[in-house]
């Protein structure tokens, strides 16, 4: 079970990835981000790597799961433990030798979530203005926590502005085609009621109307929140 | 789930603390100020006007430019400006302190250095330190002095808040009985008082099931999302969305999203990642009984006051303090008959 007792000291002090690993993880860790951005998704790529091989990787699944603690590195965390169980190892002794590549700063949660599992090392492109774990809004991987786990060293600024701009895209697209789908369809629900109904129900059906409207509005500004993106002003990176 | 049926509890056992943010519960900061005696109480208002034209004292409107002093011969006293506005000096006289011809200063006296608070005062507490020093205005939130007193919560609150916590406590004993840490989680929504989920810590299952991460998942559950099964633990259950929707809810189709507008009772103080979960859920508010080493609601961080965070909400601590308390040491105990 493990990692032999001799790689264990030399683990703490040197595990490190190489900048050719560092060039060719983000550079899947992207693709992935492009991928789910061609798909509509959260352009976010996230993989964790352990001797050389990818035994997890996310994308945010908040919106189906209904449980907004569902970030990609959440979810890639989850396929790490059961890639451990699967293989009978030891969890604590795969993760210390784990590095998580990923294309955002990850939030101030999944940073808990990478010390709580000695997550040693992490490597990201851009940072994270609204929900930064890494120094963005806290500082959550070298505070002082000694009982959240085992510190962790990030490597930033890897193909920032590529990461920066995959998320400007992305939002820009879903903004304004999201709020217009969601006009179009309510109007012809609209519409369509009141085709149906009495005039009297007019007023019932406005405010159900607006309702709708603020809360499907509200629900795409919540997404909009959720997967842990900086806000295009403030993306300076 | 059946709602607590509210047998005779001992309301009166605890009190439940707002955690306010740092810029509420820090102590008062000073700063010296230049103040001198008003000699000739005819003069005051004109030297309050010139001096206000003069020397504004940005930054320090919360205080007030001129005290009374009873117990010296002068009864009033002004202040000139800010000690660090003004070059350092040995002997320090009125001329030295104001620009050469800006201000008549007849009755005025020596000047000396007084200590005034640097801040707005944002609670009492801070006010009435503040005051001791120099006289200084407030808008009172009476909302926080009254919860800074215990007092924010009717009798009929304090019960339900009190059922909802023994709630909580029940499910971290069944979940320490069943090997994991004795933390329970209950999740409410206030305005039905009804009990929307229930859960306890799983971490020897999994690492990052925190009974806070539990309960998150249970709610996700019951509105018909949810990404882990927890039904092999008894005491981790939760109520579906559609048997609790007010009939308002059901006629224009609206569910609750995530956690908005509920509250969460956990036994022990959230950590940073349950923190954030939590803000990332957008809880209405939380109320936990003890505090915890590593803590994100009041120990280490205040994630709940944390500024640049998009949702911000209310925490209370003490809530059933004693009871949560034992589950400590039922922990304690546990470890040991492990041997850890």
């Amino acid at each position: 079970m493990g990692t032999e007792e001799g790689s264990k000291e030399e683990s703490v002090e040197l595990f490190c990835p190489s900048e050719e690993e560092i060039e060719r993880w983000m550079a899947r860790a992207f693709d992935m981000a492009k991928e789910a951005l061609e798909n509509g998704e959260v352009p976010v790529g996230c993989l964790m790597v352990y001797k050389d091989e990818v035994v997890g990787k996310g994308r945010n699944e908040v919106n189906e799961t209904k449980n907004a603690t569902r970030h990609a590195e959440m979810v890639a965390l989850d396929q790490v433990l059961d890639w451990c169980w699967q293989s009978s190892l030891d969890v604590k002794s795969v993760c210390e030798r784990i590095a998580l590549y990923v294309t955002v700063e990850p939030c101030i949660m999944c940073a808990a979530a990478l010390r709580l599992l000695n997550i040693p090392v992490i490597v990201y492109g851009c940072r994270n203005e609204r929900f930064g774990g890494c120094g963005s809004v806290l500082d959550v991987s070298s505070a002082d926590l000694p009982h959240t786990g085992t510190q962790f060293k990030c490597i930033s600024g890897h193909r920032a502005e590529e990461a920066v701009d995959m998320l400007k895209t992305f939002y820009k697209q879903q903004n304004p085609n999201g709020e217009k789908q969601n006009h179009s369809a309510c109007l012809f629900f609209l519409l369509l009621m009141l085709h149906y109904q009495n005039v009297l129900y007019f007023h019932t059906l406005l405010l159900l109307f607006l309702h709708y409207y603020s809360f499907s509005s509200f629900l795409t500004v919540l997404n909009f929140l959720s997967v842990s993106a900086p806000k295009p002003k403030t993306r300076k990176e | 789930m059946k709602r607590w049926k509210g047998s005779p509890c001992d309301v009166d056992s605890w009190v439940a603390l707002p955690v306010l943010s740092d810029e509420q519960s820090q102590d008062v900061e000073l700063v010296e100020v230049y103040a001198a005696p008003i000699l000739d109480k005819k003069e005051t208002s004109r030297l309050v006007r010139e001096l206000n034209s003069l020397c504004p004292l940005s930054g320090l409107q919360h205080v007030k430019r001129v005290r009374p002093c009873s117990e010296r011969p002068h009864t009033l006293e002004v202040l000139m400006c800010l000690v660090s506005d003004v070059p350092k000096m040995q002997v320090v006289s009125i001329d030295s302190l104001l620009p050469s011809g800006g201000i008549n200063c007849n009755g005025l006296g020596e000047p000396f250095v007084v200590k005034v608070p640097a801040r707005a005062p944002l609670t009492r507490p801070q006010f009435e330190l503040a005051s001791q020093h120099w006289p200084t205005s407030f808008h009172e939130d009476k909302q926080v002095t009254v919860a800074l007193r215990g007092e924010l919560f009717s009798h009929h609150q304090k019960e339900r808040i009190h059922a909802y916590m023994a709630s909580a406590v029940t499910a971290a004993r069944e979940g320490g009985v069943a090997g994991m840490e004795a933390i329970g989680a209950v999740v409410v929504d206030p305005k039905t008082e009804r009990i929307i989920a229930v859960g306890h810590d799983c971490r020897r299952k999994h690492p990052l099931h925190h009974a806070v991460m539990v309960v998150i998942d249970l709610v996700a559950r019951s509105q018909g999302g949810g990404f882990y099964g927890f039904d092999s633990y008894p005491a981790c259950r939760f109520t579906s969305a559609s048997s609790v929707q007010t009939e308002a809810q059901i006629e224009n189709g609206t569910q609750p999203y995530i956690c908005t507008g509920y509250d969460l009772y956990v036994t022990r103080e959230p950590c940073v990642m349950c923190a954030m979960a939590l803000v990332h859920s957008r809880i209405g508010r939380v109320f936990y009984g003890v505090t915890s080493a590593d803590g994100a609601l009041g120990s280490k961080f205040k994630i709940h006051t944390q500024k640049d965070l998009n949702h911000r909400f209310e925490v209370y601590r003490g809530v059933l303090s004693r009871e949560c308390e034992d589950l400590h040491s039922m922990d304690d105990h546990i470890k040991k008959d492990r041997g850890e």
